[in-house]
């Protein structure tokens, strides 16, 4: 066979992604040698409108369009870090109510990463199971803060909608159903064969890897890294309410895919544990004053660790928003990962990755 | 024979694109397709390839990077074609209007058909959208049909219409009338 080295490029618009993002694989007969990618189609420019055109108080309410898929995410960080810079206290309950609908949006964002996997590994019938169990969540999630996806849900001194009884009801019974179907699911990525050893070893980083590419998230975790911001901070309630740090080994689709089921399993008993304890108080105090000086706060999105850096000068306008997101950090490690891999398992590494391009572009 | 204008109504493939937006409106057209609204259940199918699709969604406020990936996708699809903006920022440019890498919605690039509003749409919004573009997307495949009575004839291929050479016949009848009043104006 011939020594040649083919260019295939994949995207900018492609079947099996959901984002515009391009890759340029230089592949040498079936195996991937070097890899470009060029991720900035949907740079909108967020964090300069932040200071320029939104008020401090709005800005929680933006910041949620750099991602829809952790959207809650980044309007709490951007929130925590605002009110690290203001007078006042958030109440117990808005936090418990913060931690609940991070961890929802926790569970649907795996589950849809989950199904993308699937698909791409020519399993359409699961994809849509997946798709269809995930529902229930977006209804809690509807039913909570009034909207399905961009919820909107949390601003500067507490969040903006108080759970009632009925709803928390709904809660445990959706979440207890959900959780049988884990199980299932479980039973399913371990034993199918479709989707366990066609997994194994593919698209594998190591532990030494990791570190040194500075992996974020699941990735890292299934390589054995013991990185959480979860567990790193105690800013959120996290320690109260069971939450329990996972990690695998082997660091291929097969563990990524472990290390997300068991993580949703965590997710669902943390979220049953917040509904049966949420304590009494307001949900939302009123903070005083204009963010004055810098903070830097950092969470665990679904993707991996999101980071927030804030300035400002007693002024209603920001001095610098500066977003960090886990996918951005996360590149040089799926450009190691995707050497001296097969080209034909490269779209269903690049799903169990769970990229997020309009985070990474802002 | 193969007929394509009623598998096109019957079947309609969409192809989706990415025009910068935040991926909530994505996923909620993802989620329309799968089981609980089942979009499939009108025969929608998600395609990526735009020679075979019928309908245009597109999400996000068109940045500036990829509004030449989306006009492009445009003109290669075959009309008729329908196009559904999907999304408050796609309308109209929505929270990111007037950002300095922002193109401000779609319309001023590719002519819309459907406008879906919403941050993010609901898939029951998105639906009815679809459902709607249908019917726009058989007008249109009438009005295509309306040249008739400019060409005198319609020319058929594998039931698509061969524009072309309906437009050389009435080409050719012209140049035969110019030919004769000029032979007029000579004698
Ligand atoms: S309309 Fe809202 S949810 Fe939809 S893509 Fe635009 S910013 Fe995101």
């Amino acid at each position: 066979m011939s020594k040649k080295i083919v260019q295939i490029p994949l995207g900018s618009q492609h079947i099996s992604l959901l984002e515009p993002v391009k890759f340029k694989f230089s592949c040498e007969n079936e195996k991937i040698i070097d890899v470009d990618s060029d991720v900035g189609f949907v740079h909108r420019g967020i964090e300069r409108a932040c200071t320029t055109k939104f008020k401090y108080d709005k800005i929680a309410y933006v910041v949620a369009r750099v991602c829809g898929l952790c959207a809650i995410t980044h309007s709490l960080t951007y929130t925590m870090s605002a009110e690290s810079l203001l007078e006042g206290e958030v109440s117990m309950k808005a936090k418990y109510l913060r931690v609940l609908m991070v961890e929802l949006d926790r569970i649907h964002s795996h589950m849809l990463c989950l199904s993308h996997v699937s698909e791409n590994a020519g399993y359409e019938a699961l994809f849509m199971q997946i798709m269809g169990d995930r529902e229930p969540i977006m209804n809690l999630q509807e039913k909570i803060s009034g909207n399905r996806v961009q919820f909107d849900y949390i601003d500067i001194g507490g969040v903006n909608r108080d759970i009632s009884l009925s709803v928390e009801d709904d809660i445990k019974v959706s979440l207890k159903e959900l959780r049988g179907k884990i199980e299932d699911l479980i039973n399913e990525f371990e034993n199918n064969y479709t989707l366990s050893l066609r997994f194994k070893g593919i698209g594998a980083l190591s532990l030494k890897e990791a570190q040194e590419f500075n992996a974020l998230g699941p990735i890292a975790r299934a390589a054995g890294l013991v990185t959480d911001v979860r567990s790193e901070s105690n800013d959120l309630p996290y320690s109260e309410i069971g939450f329990k740090i996972v990690t695998s080994s082997g660091g291929d689709i097969y563990a990524r895919n472990m290390v997300r089921l068991h993580e949703i399993l965590n997710s669902i008993t943390m979220c049953e544990n917040i509904v049966s304890g949420i304590p009494e108080g307001e949900i939302k105090t009123k903070f005083k004053g204009k963010p004055n000086g810098e903070a830097l706060f950092r969470l665990e999105a679904p993707r991996g660790e999101l980071m927030y850096y804030v300035k400002g000068s007693s002024k209603p306008m920001l001095d610098r928003l500066r977003i960090k997101t886990p996918t951005f950090a996360s590149i040089p490690a799926f450009v190691e990962i995707f050497k001296g891999q097969e080209y034909a398992n490269a779209p269903a590494i690049l799903a169990s990755f769970d990229p997020c391009m309009s985070c990474t572009a802002k | 024979m193969f007929d394509l204008k009623k598998y096109r109504k019957k079947s309609p493939w969409i192809l989706h694109y990415n025009a910068g937006s935040c991926n909530g409106c994505d996923i909620e057209i993802l989620a329309s397709l799968a089981p609980k609204y089942d979009l499939e259940r009108f025969g929608v199918l998600n395609t990526g390839n735009p020679k075979q699709s019928d309908v245009f969604l597109v999400t996000g406020p068109v940045t500036f990077r990829s509004r030449e990936r989306l006009v492009e996708l445009y003109t290669q699809m075959p009309s008729p074609k329908v196009v559904i903006a999907v999304g408050s920022c796609t309308c109209s440019g929505g929270v990111f209007r007037d950002m300095y890498n922002v193109e401000d919605g779609i319309d001023n690039y590719i002519p819309v058909d459907v406008y879906v509003p919403g941050c993010a749409s609901s898939p029951e919004l998105i639906i009815d959208g679809v459902v709607k573009a249908l019917e726009i997307l058989e007008q249109k495949s009438k009005e295509i049909e309306l040249p008739k009575k400019l060409f005198g004839t319609i020319k058929e291929e594998e039931g698509v219409l061969n524009l072309r050479e309906m437009a050389l016949s009435v080409a050719q009848k012209s140049e035969q009338i110019n030919a004769q009043k000029s032979e007029q104006n000579e004698n």
